[in-house]
């Protein structure tokens, strides 16, 4: 089976226990202002264009099918591109990249357990991230299922809005969820990410319920997410059974990726201070959470 | 008198470099810093004046005489210094100024008189970029543990002990004699000495000279009696060797937590000094280090593992780390010798240390380390117990000199091949003829061309190097190292010509990665696309890439290189590396040693590639050649796990004098404490692995701001933040500036 893969990042460190091999699925059903990983929004493969390093060579024209290059560094004619990635290909710069490849998990498995000494020397693993890796459940679940075969750990990173048999596909093979919380307030979700949280928190729920191990993630970006900070830390405490709570402070490194993709840049200005974060993990904490500091 | 380290660090800076004089990485020694009190002796010019007048009176003396005499000059003439702003006296004269009328003249005499076609040849090895050779004086340790337990003067006695015991068996040969007399004569020159500095210091009257000269005193009368001693005898010899006698101290101690240990202990114990004392006594030792700023850094080293299998990782170890980081030095730089009994808590500090921007340590791996060692003879006893002697070179403490020969540029050997032994960039056949371009039909034929042409530059360096080592102790005589090796006065022997156990050479192998990615970029054009012959790629080269940018950046661009983990490329470097430890470790040297094979660069890196003209793995005339085992700059984009694979596919520890790899990190890819941990698990899996030495160097913003100048230098370069990662040059210029601003900060 293949999904729809825009990066495998290795020596991943912050997603998920020890020293991880992380897989990027393409497609979100949400959209987060403050996304960094736009790459990862649409399920469709997307063409980006880093216009500081082309060098107007002027390969990728000669190589474009639909002429939809020109040898101009800001020349993707979006209109008539159809993502192939036979102009990244030829790039000598690399300023043309291509998200968005179909793998098959056979493919795929070998390159993931390259780094299994790193994952037992570390006590790491593979956690499959996006986009929202869960819109490629049956995709995750063969992935997942072959790496737990294989031995090794598994985590999936998700946002959680996706339907809950998306869940029970890759629950047998999932050691732990990284599950974003955003917000409680479901109209300040909605502001936020375009859609309900209701979907999102009932997931929780059950995640729970059924004795998943989770650590719950909360970007903390100032002027959308910070009021929350105290009714997720409720919430969370309510619901017990959560192994850990990190505190994600927002940055804004992601704006070229916004515009080497043609899209509109939605990322809002403020960053948090280390204060802002410092007190919200401190509220984390009150609520009898055990928080891993950022 | 305590806690005045802070108020004398810009004093000590000053030491031995005045900051107003010009910089010059490679002349060090030719500044100074204090003038010294005038009264106390002459100045370089008198003292040059003077060892003229002595040259004809030692003129026919045997060398380890003359040398000792030279020597006794200088130490009985130059200016000092015993400053209330440090413990340890000053040199004024710190040039080696004995050599003009010893080394020089023998070193002349030897390569121009007696070895004239060596002496041509190694000019064009140098010259040319294929190979950088020199006789090696650099790499010696002396045995730490009989210093500090005897003293000088014990050292001396010794000595005369196993002359005596020599000469109630048989009459001494002229050579013995020559020998036990420099012994006697330069531990003569330095206890003087001592007692010069001991009475200079006895007139002064501020604090530091109250305890400085009672412990001057012991130690011209006996062995050091505590910690404060040792490091003062540590100085002194250090001082003496690399600065007036002409050969380098490559570590202090051996391990120098180890060989303070007892005296760290027992000054404890017995209430003669306090932690903190102690501690402000190591700022100041160290320091001397930073003051002396020599561009090789002055190792030592730490750790290790005794006999009953526990870690030397003790209280000192921490004190010594945690002082030099308080005190913000640089230099000395500090191997850590890592297993899996290093406690974890020291571990963990060293690498927040590196963390926090501080490069300037190094792992060594014991058990590949022992491995290398066992491998050319030595005992397990021997082994467990090794020596680092300088950045990364390895061998049995107290018992083996291996002196550093020549630097083989495999780069070098990849344009011969494409040449048929031509050097176009010198102008001069120094390859071997493996045959014209056309004749090269295949890719095999080519890679067997290159393998005869690396195996040819070794061959060249072992002529000249068994040509010139019969005369090392004839130029430099190396009585005050010798006298500390009981092997050396067992056999009446200069220890640096074959009077220790282990006599061996080192060879080394400097730009691996480049050279692969050359031969990568030949078979993929040449052979496989056909593309381009050989004699149009070498048309390409002359020219310097200049009218093929797009080929160039094409070949730059190609999956096949070192380091990423591509299986072409690795199997190109492991039968490099196998090709050429296997072929130098099998050759013995004329010393009754072995040559060992070393997989570091040093400076050469620089210097061959500047020799070096454009090369098939894209890099322009004149660029630096890789380094170490590393990738090409900016090459290693596969990221720093499939960077050890490939590293530890070459099985490091087949390269006995010394293999070292350099992984880059981004401080945001290693935060917190799950960073420490991934930085623990990289040294975890190359230590399992089979690693020798391995060391960190995390990007601060000064780098960032050079990537910004520079970015087809960084193309690995990631920034990782919490979830999610960028490349560096994938960032706007306003993001790198924001970057670069928070980098500032960390």
């Amino acid at each position: 089976m293949t999904g729809r893969v825009f990066s495998v990042k290795r020596f991943a460190v912050h997603d998920g226990d020890g020293v991880r091999t992380t897989v990027f699925l393409k497609g979100c059903p949400l959209r987060c202002k403050w996304c960094h990983n736009p790459e990862g929004l649409e399920g469709t493969p997307q063409l980006a264009l880093y216009a500081q390093k082309c060098i107007s060579c002027g390969l990728c024209a000669a190589a474009c099918p639909n002429g939809a290059q020109s040898i101009s560094p800001r020349g993707v004619d979006r209109e008539r591109c159809e993502a192939c990635g036979k102009c990244a290909a030829v790039c000598p710069e690399k300023a043309l990249e291509l998200f968005g490849e179909e793998m098959d998990t056979d493919a795929l498995l070998p390159k993931l357990l390259e780094d299994r000494d790193f994952y037992e020397e570390s006590g790491g693993g593979v956690t499959l991230s996006g986009g929202e890796c869960l819109l490629q459940a049956d995709f995750c679940a063969e992935l997942l299922k072959k790496l737990k075969a294989s031995g090794v750990r598994t985590a999936v990173d998700t946002c959680g809005c996706v339907p809950w048999r998306s869940f029970e596909k890759v629950l047998p093979y999932t050691d732990v969820f990284l599950y974003d919380v955003k917000a409680i307030d479901e109209q300040t979700h909605i502001r936020c990410t375009g859609r309900s949280n209701k979907l999102i928190l009932e997931n929780l729920q059950k995640l729970r319920t059924c004795g998943a191990q989770v650590e719950v993630r909360i970007p903390y970006v100032p002027d959308f997410t910070d009021r929350e900070i105290p009714a997720i830390g409720a919430f969370l405490q309510k619901l017990g059974g959560i192994r850990a709570v990190r505190v994600l402070p927002y940055h804004n490194y992601a704006g070229s990726k916004y515009e080497a993709l043609g899209m509109e840049n939605t990322l809002p200005d403020r960053l948090p201070t280390s204060e802002e974060i410092a007190a919200a993990e401190q509220m984390m904490r009150d609520h009898g959470l055990t928080v891993i500091p950022s | 008198m305590w806690k005045t380290f802070d108020l004398d660090k810009p004093y000590i800076e000053r030491k031995y470099h005045d900051p107003d004089e010009p910089f010059n990485a490679y002349r060090r020694r030719a500044y100074h810093g204090w003038t010294c009190d005038e009264a106390t002796g002459e100045d370089d010019e008198e003292i040059r004046a003077g060892l003229e007048a002595l040259e004809p009176e030692i003129a026919s003396l045997p060398h380890p005489v003359a040398k000792a005499r030279a020597i006794d000059y200088v130490l009985k003439h130059t200016r000092i210094a015993v400053s209330e702003h440090d413990y340890f006296p000053c040199f004024y004269s710190w040039n080696c100024l004995p050599n003009r009328i010893t080394f020089k003249k023998w070193k002349a005499e030897v390569f121009d008189e007696k070895l004239p076609e060596i002496g041509e040849l190694m000019h064009d090895m140098n010259e040319s970029g294929a190979c950088a050779i020199w006789p090696d004086f650099d790499h010696v340790v002396p045995d730490w543990g009989s210093l500090v337990t005897l003293g000088f003067p014990g050292i001396r006695e010794r000595a005369r002990q196993y002359r005596a015991k020599r000469e109630a068996a048989q009459p001494l040969t002229d050579e013995q004699r020559a020998y036990f007399d420099g012994i006697e004569e330069e531990y003569t020159a330095v206890i003087d000495f001592v007692d010069r500095l001991y009475r200079y210091a006895s007139e002064q009257t501020h604090e530091k000279a109250k305890l400085l000269a009672p412990s001057l005193k012991r130690l011209r009368d006996g062995a050091p009696e505590t910690i404060f001693d040792a490091m003062q005898l540590m100085y002194l010899y250090f001082m003496i060797s690399e600065s007036v006698d002409f050969y380098q101290v490559r570590s202090l101690g051996n391990g120098l937590d180890h060989t303070l240990r007892p005296f760290y202990e027992r000054d404890l114990a017995n209430g003669t000094f306090t932690r903190d004392e102690i501690r402000e006594f190591l700022t100041y030792f160290m320091m001397q280090w930073q003051a002396i700023g020599n561009y090789w850094g002055q190792p030592l080293y730490l750790g290790g593992t005794n006999a009953d299998g526990n870690c030397r990782i003790c209280d000192l170890s921490h004190d010594i780390i945690d002082m030099r980081h308080e005190a913000g030095m640089y230099n000395p730089k500090i191997q850590i010798k890592l297993n899996d009994n290093i406690p974890q808590d020291f571990l963990k500090k060293v690498l927040s240390y590196i963390r926090g921007g501080d490069s300037s340590f190094v792992f060594c791996c014991e058990p590949g380390h022992r491995r290398a060692i066992m491998a050319y003879g030595a005992t397990a006893e021997e082994a467990q117990d090794f020596d680092l002697r300088g950045c990364y070179e390895t061998g049995v403490r107290a018992n083996e000199v291996s002196t550093g020969t020549g630097y083989v540029n495999p780069l070098k050997a990849v344009l011969y091949a494409m040449r048929d032994g031509w050097d176009a960039a010198y102008g001069k056949q120094i390859g071997v003829h493996t045959g014209a371009p056309e004749t090269l039909d295949t890719y095999e034929k080519f890679r067997g061309a290159v393998l005869a042409q690396i195996a040819h530059l070794a061959d060249l360096t072992f002529r000249c190097a068994d040509a010139y080592d019969p005369y090392l102790s004839y130029i430099n005589p190396s009585s005050l190292y010798s006298a500390t090796i009981a092997t050396s006065l067992e056999r009446a022997y200069d220890g640096y010509q074959g009077g220790v156990k282990f006599n061996n050479s080192s060879i080394l192998i400097c730009g691996i990665a480049s050279a692969v990615d050359a031969m990568m970029a030949v078979r993929e054009l040449v052979y496989e696309e056909k593309a381009l012959t050989i004699a149009q790629f070498n048309e390409i080269l002359d020219a310097n890439y200049e009218g093929h940018e797009l080929l160039r950046r094409r070949i730059l661009c190609s999956p096949h290189k070192y380091g990423v983990g591509d299986p072409l490329a690795d199997a190109c470097a492991k039968e490099i590396a196998d090709f050429f430890s296997s072929y130098v470790q099998k050759r013995k040297n004329v010393r009754g040693g072995v040559y060992k094979a070393t997989m570091h660069s040093a400076m050469q890196f620089v210097r061959q590639g500047k020799k070096t003209g454009a090369s098939p793995d894209g890099r322009l005339a004149g660029q630096e050649i890789s380094k170490n085992a590393d990738p090409t700059v900016g090459m290693d984009l596969g990221g720093v796990t499939a960077l050890v694979h490939s590293v530890l596919q070459l099985t490091p520890s087949d390269y006995h004098e010394s293999f070292c790899v350099d992984l880059m990190l981004h401080p945001s890819a290693i935060q917190g404490e799950d960073g420490l941990n991934a930085m623990k698990s990289i040294l975890d899996v190359y230590l399992h692995g089979g690693g020798m030495s391995v060391q960190f160097n995390v990007f601060d913003a000064s780098t960032l701001r050079d990537a910004q100048a520079h970015p087809e230098r960084y193309r690995n370069l990631q920034v990782r933040v919490c979830g999610w990662n960028v490349l560096w040059n994938n960032l706007s210029r306003e993001e790198q500036d924001a970057y670069i601003k928070r980098a500032s900060a960390v």
